[in-house]
């Protein structure tokens, strides 16, 4: 991993270089190292700067070494510049500094070994650099900002008119980075440590890494004795920032952030947190178990002079209000009164004070809501407690105002948050309520002379007037519907099927209708067979007639009762009747009008009649 | 309506039950409103009575029963909803959770009445077909107007019936039921030792799914389901 240090250290230590021109100064190649500081503590870090002027093309730079002192981070750069003057020609200067983040493994007046620089067959060496080493941490160098996460930043003394919109915003402590594994380290961090009983100290986990990193598994946080929690921020995938760690680059990976309320005053100590993390890609990953710093918090009681109802929990910056979903109801009807407690702080473990009242309105006992939404890693929200109140008598009452003691921990004062109270008119409803005997234990407000007190806990009455009537069925579930449903499409389906049938009829041809007749004739033939051997000549006669008749009438298609002789001959003839079947015809029909009128004939002449009308019909399709 | 009694002897059961009432003999009360149930002298009047009798005798799980089977049959009565809103507040269990979204067809079945949609249905179905079959023997310079007066009688007629098949259909496959035992145990199978998956108390209204022989599947409305036994629950 390339590692970079910080260019304004350089530059600082280059100008401190060039205004004192050191004395040990190579004749022929400018080499020479030098501190940032001269004084440190044993866990802070400083730049060590090594420095060559012009070096040759085969130059070797064996940067110092030694057990008094670990490196954190090296980087190198090179510099070219040009300069002109008086004419002359211009002199180019190359200049490589190398600069090397260190720091002492122990206290005392330690020596940092020269830097040595081999080229064209010499050896050139550094001055070596004493620093005295305090145990424990003195703080960054004078003339650099304590923070010295920070990078330089080119609008420093631009001036400012704006306010820091995030001036709210937690400032965690700076880490140090630990010994042995600085590659990689847990961080836990508080940004505050000083702080009153129930206000909000935001804990945060890092890991810090100069590796790749695949995952983390396992986090284990601190146990938090003596805290309530709350989650403020638990990322799912890591997601890196770079930081600036005693002028080491890092990425910083947040695992886990709660807001944590100390509950008792004292100094309360957090344990490290855990976490397994695995490093690299793939097969080339591995995995370290790290263990974070652990943590103190000064936690300083309430001050005196809390007002009554004042709570440990009740600490931050809060709203009362109430809302009352109606103030005119009537008897019986149940009105809903919220109680919302809002603001910044312990949302879920602040208590609202009780809604009271009178004895004629009666409160159910309440359910509560929390809705928390935290806000720039600050806890904030609303509580509502919803009551039921029942009111049990007419008349005007009233819910008394509510008061909210809490301490404020930014003005260092207690406040108290307060409503209005709300006046409640219960009227009698419109011919629901009966002015029923009250047993003496429900009158428990003798002020209240109201008489029409209900009975069973605010139940509205029972009714005194009923319809009675049998269980009902839907109508669509009686015998008669889905019948008079359906009565409608079938006698539509049965009128049409009666107007085909009919149409079917309607067409049916004239040769099916001569066929039908022809049919009938013959019939009657039979019948008048029947008649042959009887005593009323006249009624075979007219029988052999009308069946002749018919069935003539069936072949040519047309009456032929009133037809001459000779007209029905041309019309036989007309219809295709050979002369032997018109011949025959006209027998018959002659023969008919002689039997009927003319008093019989013998039995064989009405056989032989017979047997002509037959032989008429027969054989003419 | 069965003859057992006459309107006079009904609304006599019925006035001494409330006196009953009146005078905090709650059992004597419910026992007059339950008679008169039991010989087909119903109504919403009555069941609402009985319903709010056993919420005075603390049967949260009937006075739902009985209040909600009132709300059922009759017009929305703003005492119906007191006592209901009476009944809810004593209830033990609060169902949290996203509220299940009620289908489509049983929240238009709810918004709409059944009876008046039915009849309308029915009513200008059979108009109209008795137009059609007018109009088919009127000749047809006269059958304009009868046609166009069948052609809106259809218009009614389709939309009411799609609408009276929804009915039908909630009517046939939505049961309400109201949790009548103390402590009602919902189960993950319907077998009497599978695992609890959670418990709900008198007084609450669920919906019905299926039946397996002494159990049934119930749902919260939040959603939630198990197999609770039969005797548990009663349909309201």
């Amino acid at each position: 991993m390339r590692r970079t240090g910080s260019a304004r250290g350089v530059v600082l230590a280059v100008l401190a270089l060039l205004a004192t021109m050191p004395a040990w100064a190579n004749d022929d190649i400018d080499f020479y190292q030098t501190a940032d500081r001269t004084e440190v503590g044993s866990d802070d870090t400083f730049r060590l700067t090594v420095v060559v002027v012009d070096p040759p093309s085969d130059a070797q730079v064996k940067l110092p070494e030694s057990e008094d002192f670990e490196v954190l981070s090296s980087s190198r750069g090179s510099q070219r510049s040009i300069s002109l003057s008086g004419g002359g020609p211009a002199v180019i200067q190359d200049v490589t500094r190398y600069v090397l983040v260190m720091r002492a493994t122990r206290a005392g007046r330690l020596k940092i070994p020269p830097a040595e620089l081999t080229a064209r067959g010499k050896t050139y060496r550094t001055q070596p650099v004493e620093i005295a080493v305090r145990t424990g941490r003195l703080g960054a160098p004078s003339g650099q900002s304590s923070r010295g996460s920070q990078l330089p930043d080119p609008f420093a003394n631009t001036p400012s008119t704006r306010p820091d919109p995030l001036a709210d915003e937690l400032e965690e402590d700076e880490p140090t980075i630990p010994r042995g594994d600085s590659d990689l380290f847990l961080r836990a961090s508080l940004d505050r440590d000083d702080v009153y009983v129930g206000e909000q100290v935001t804990l945060s986990l890092y890991i810090y890494s100069r590796v790749d990193l695949s995952s983390v598994d396992s986090v284990t946080m601190p146990k938090l004795e003596g805290f309530w929690t709350e989650e403020v921020e638990s990322p799912t995938q890591l997601s890196g920032e770079q930081k600036i760690v005693d002028g080491v680059p890092y990425r910083a990976y947040l695992l886990r952030r709660r807001a944590i309320f100390p509950v008792r005053p004292g100094a309360l100590s957090i344990t490290p947190a855990e976490a397994d993390i695995t490093t690299g890609f793939l097969f080339a990953g591995h995995r370290v178990h790290r263990v974070s710093n652990a943590l103190k918090v000064k936690v300083k009681a309430l001050p005196p002079g809390a007002p009554a109802g004042m709570s440990n929990a009740h600490v931050g910056n809060w709203r009362l209000s109430m809302d009352v979903s109606q103030t005119r109801v009537e008897l019986g009807q149940p009105v809903t009164v919220k109680v919302i407690l809002e603001g910044v702080g312990n949302v879920k473990n602040v208590t609202p004070p009780k809604l009271t009242g009178p004895a004629a309105l009666k409160i159910y006992d309440p359910t509560t809501t929390d809705k928390v939404a935290p806000q720039r890693n600050r806890v904030q929200g609303r509580r509502v407690v919803e009551y039921l109140v029942m009111p049990q008598r007419t008349g005007t009452f009233t819910l008394p105002a509510l008061e909210f003691p809490y301490f404020d921990p930014r003005l260092e004062s207690y406040e108290v948050a307060r409503t209005d109270p709300v006046t409640i008119t219960v009227e009698a409803g419109a011919g629901g309520v009966s002015a029923l005997p009250a047993s003496p234990s429900q009158v428990a407000d003798a002020a209240n002379e109201q008489k029409n007190v209900l009975t069973a806990g605010g139940l509205r009455p029972v009714r005194y007037q009923a319809r009675f009537v049998a269980p009902s069925e839907p109508p669509w579930r009686r015998a008669f519907f889905v019948p008079a449903v359906l009565a409608p499409v079938g006698l539509l389906l049965g009128l049409a099927l009666i107007g085909g049938v009919r149409g079917r009829l309607a067409t049916r041809t004239e040769a099916d209708r001569g066929r039908q007749q022809a049919k009938a004739a013959r019939r009657r033939l039979a019948e008048a067979e029947k008649l042959q051997g009887g005593a009323n000549v006249g009624a075979f006669y007219g029988e052999v007639e009308k069946a002749l008749h018919g069935f003539l009438e069936a072949r040519l298609g047309m009456p032929v009762g009133g037809l001459t002789r000779e007209v029905l001959a041309e019309r036989l003839t007309h219809a295709g009747a050979d002369a032997e079947r018109r011949s025959r015809v006209l027998f018959v029909l002659e023969a008919c009008d002689i039997g009927r009128y003319g008093g019989g004939g013998n039995p064989a002449e009405r056989q032989k009649v017979m047997d002509a009308a037959a032989a008429a019909m027969e054989g003419w399709a | 309506m069965s003859g057992y009694y006459t309107p006079e002897e009904a609304q006599d059961v019925f006035l001494k039950a409330n006196e009953a009432y009146a005078r905090e003999d709650y059992a004597a009360a419910q026992t007059g409103y339950e008679k008169l149930l039991s010989n087909g002298h119903g109504g919403a009047d009555v069941l609402y009575n009985l319903g709010t009798t056993h919420l005075a005798r603390g049967d949260l799980g009937r006075a739902v029963l009985f209040l909600e089977q009132a709300k059922k049959e009759g017009v929305r009565a703003p005492d119906l909803e007191a006592n209901l809103s009476v009944a809810r507040a004593r209830q033990v269990d609060k169902v949290v959770g996203a509220t299940a979204e009620e289908e489509f067809l049983p929240r238009v079945a709810a918004a709409t009445d059944g009876a008046v949609v039915a009849w309308t249905f029915l009513g200008t179905w059979v108009a109209a077909f008795a137009l059609l079959i007018l109009w088919r023997a009127l000749r047809p310079g006269r059958r304009t107007a009868v046609g166009v007066v069948a052609a809106l009688l259809f218009a009614v007629a389709i939309p009411s019936g799609l609408l009276l098949a929804t009915h039908a259909w909630v009517d046939e496959t939505v049961h309400e039921a109201v949790v009548l035992a103390p402590t009602l145990v919902a189960r993950e199978l319907p077998q009497p030792g599978a695992r609890s998956i959670f418990e709900v108390h008198a007084g609450l209204k669920v919906r019905l799914l299926e039946e397996t022989g002494r159990f049934v599947r119930i749902r919260l409305p939040n959603g939630l389901e198990g197999w609770a036994e039969r005797e548990g629950v009663a349909e309201i």
